[in-house]
């Protein structure tokens, strides 16, 4: 699904914020990415999401070398991952439904369709009765479920999750990550960024590890206590 | 883009499934038209105020080219009228006898490029002569009357080289001493008219180079007001054609307003203006009105007022979503 070959990432010649990554994600696959603040997490998931180019080497999403798409074709890439951000990104002109509505109406979907997908959305987050409501009135961990409603409302094969538990208590956190273990499970590739490595321990699953820009380690955790 | 609304449309039933491909996609572009187009309108109506000081600018950059265009139309119009009109005076020679200048008119009233030809004898010349000038003192004390007997001819073709052609021709009539075309002020009149035209372009372009600074401007302050949406949508696929069309709707409203700001002057200034020309048009025994733009010249105005607006929009946007290249 995702290969970095030999990866860096420069920013203005100097700082170098990821240096020769390596690694494979498969399709299906489930996984986390952890390193203190800085360490090139929120880098790397920029240039997965082409918000930003790699210096050097070569980086594949399903076998396409993303860098050499043309500036046309960017939106219809992205359109393909579904992205949860640390702080939502959550529209708060408009209620939760439009919210959740965004990635729909900007494909062109059927407003009846429309409406189906997103309450299934909503459902699947637990936020059905709240589609009326700004974002504003919502708490903090309802927010960030509206935004993973928005994530993967048309159904992406691959999420990604920047700190989707920062601001969450520990309760919150674990309901957010058995979230996407259910995504996961019926196919979705997931990639998620936390420095909770008590949350992340606990959740036995393939861990990519940052340091200064570099991969330090690459392990699957719990494997052989049996899932 | 507003999905809200949608929600309520009850279910629609039939074929909706079984079409498919470009047909639904046609459809899903233009319902977003549609409701970019509504919701930006919205956006204007939310904020009345500013928006209209915004038309107003528009509209009063617009004004001036557009009242421009109009006047020199109209000075077209007197112009080509006063080609009509245009005539030539025969004066025959002094000597001629009354008789003998009636046998004139009438040779000169058979030549087929005369319309008409009205003979003035010495004696009416006299006469008019006085009455125009007062001078009947003056005059009454001449035993001679100096002034000869003369032809007015209207000709056929009025164009200024026809008529110059004309009066070459009767200028060799016998019995005929001079032919007088006046078309020197005629021809002034044409070319202040091409002046003017010039003048008219040069000030359409500037000023509505200035229309669509302040719609650009505007929209730029658009953007920038909701650049978080614009990051939003455009992270989660959002093409550049769709983060534009809202503001390429904004900016043609904004544009459709102040064309009918600058209609709507263009309607009152010459309501206003309309009683002094009358005066005037009839001081010189003249009748010429007030020129109008018409369905034509309206429709023109409205559509190239929108046209700078969404331009204006355009280059907001564009300059924005080129900043935001990813590196």
């Amino acid at each position: 699904m995702i290969a970095f070959e030999h990866v860096g990432k420069r920013y203005g010649g100097r700082y170098e914020a990821l240096a020769d990554i390596n690694f494979r994600i498969a399709r299906g696959e489930m996984l986390f990415l952890t390193g203190h603040s800085g360490a090139g997490k929120s880098s790397l998931l920029r240039l997965i999401m082409r918000l930003e180019r790699p210096s050097r080497g070569r980086l594949l999403v399903a076998g396409h070398d993303i860098d050499r798409l043309h500036a046309s074709q960017i939106p219809y890439y992205r359109r393909q991952i579904g992205v949860v951000f640390q702080d939502h990104q959550l529209l708060f002109d408009r209620d939760v439904f439009a919210n959740v509505a965004l990635p729909l109406a900007i494909q062109g979907v059927e407003p009846h369709e429309s409406a189906r997908r997103v309450r299934a959305a909503l459902d699947k987050v637990g936020l059905l009765h709240r589609e009326r409501a700004l974002p504003i009135e919502l708490s903090t961990g309802e927010q960030q479920r509206v935004g993973i409603a928005r994530a993967v409302v048309n159904k992406p094969p691959l999420l990604l999750a920047d700190e989707p538990t920062g601001n969450l208590d520990p309760q919150l956190s674990a309901d957010i990550m058995r979230l996407f273990e259910e995504f996961n499970r019926i196919g979705t590739t997931v990639l998620v960024a936390s420095h909770d490595l008590a949350l992340i321990a606990r959740l036995r699953h393939r861990v990519l590890r940052l340091r200064e820009g570099r991969l330090v380690s690459d392990e699957q955790i719990g494997d052989g206590e049996g899932a | 883009m507003k999905a809200s609304g949608s929600r309520q449309s009850p279910p629609r039933r039939g074929a909706r499934s079984r079409r498919a491909g470009i047909d639904s996609r046609t459809r899903a572009w233009l319902r977003h038209h549609r409701a970019v187009g509504l919701d930006s309108a919205r956006r204007l109506l939310r904020r009345p105020l500013s928006s209209l000081l915004t038309m107003l600018a528009i509209g009063i950059a617009l004004v001036l080219p557009a009242g421009l265009w109009l006047a020199l139309s109209g000075a077209d119009d007197i112009g080509r009228r006063l080609q009509d009109s245009a005539t030539l005076t025969v004066y025959l020679s002094p000597a001629v006898s009354e008789s003998r200048s009636m046998t004139i008119a009438d040779t000169l009233r058979r030549h087929p490029d005369v319309a008409s030809a009205r003979l003035i004898t010495a004696a009416e010349g006299a006469a008019e002569f006085q009455q125009a000038l007062g001078l009947e003192d003056a005059l009454a004390e001449l035993d001679d009357n100096p002034l000869p007997a003369s032809v007015v001819i209207s000709p056929v073709d009025t164009s200024p080289a026809a008529v110059r052609d004309l009066g070459d021709q009767l200028e060799r009539v016998d019995g005929v001493d001079e032919v007088r075309v006046d078309l020197a002020w005629l021809e002034r009149l044409r070319q202040l008219a091409a002046f003017g035209r010039r003048l008219t372009l040069a000030l359409g372009g500037l000023f509505g180079l200035g229309a669509l600074l302040v719609v650009g401007n505007t929209i730029r302050l658009a953007v920038e007001s909701r650049r978080r949406e614009i990051e939003v949508v455009t992270l989660i696929g959002a093409t550049h054609a769709f983060v534009r069309r809202p503001f390429l709707y904004s900016g043609a409203w904004y544009g459709l307003g102040g064309g009918v700001v600058a209609w709507l002057l263009l309607a009152l200034g010459g309501r206003w203006l309309a009683a002094p020309l009358h005066d005037l048009a009839q001081s010189y025994g003249a009748h010429f009105g007030m020129p109008a733009l018409g369905w034509q010249g309206s429709a023109m105005l409205l559509a190239s007022s929108t046209l700078v607006g969404w331009l204006g929009g355009w280059i907001a946007v564009h300059r924005h979503l080129a900043d935001a290249r990813p590196r």
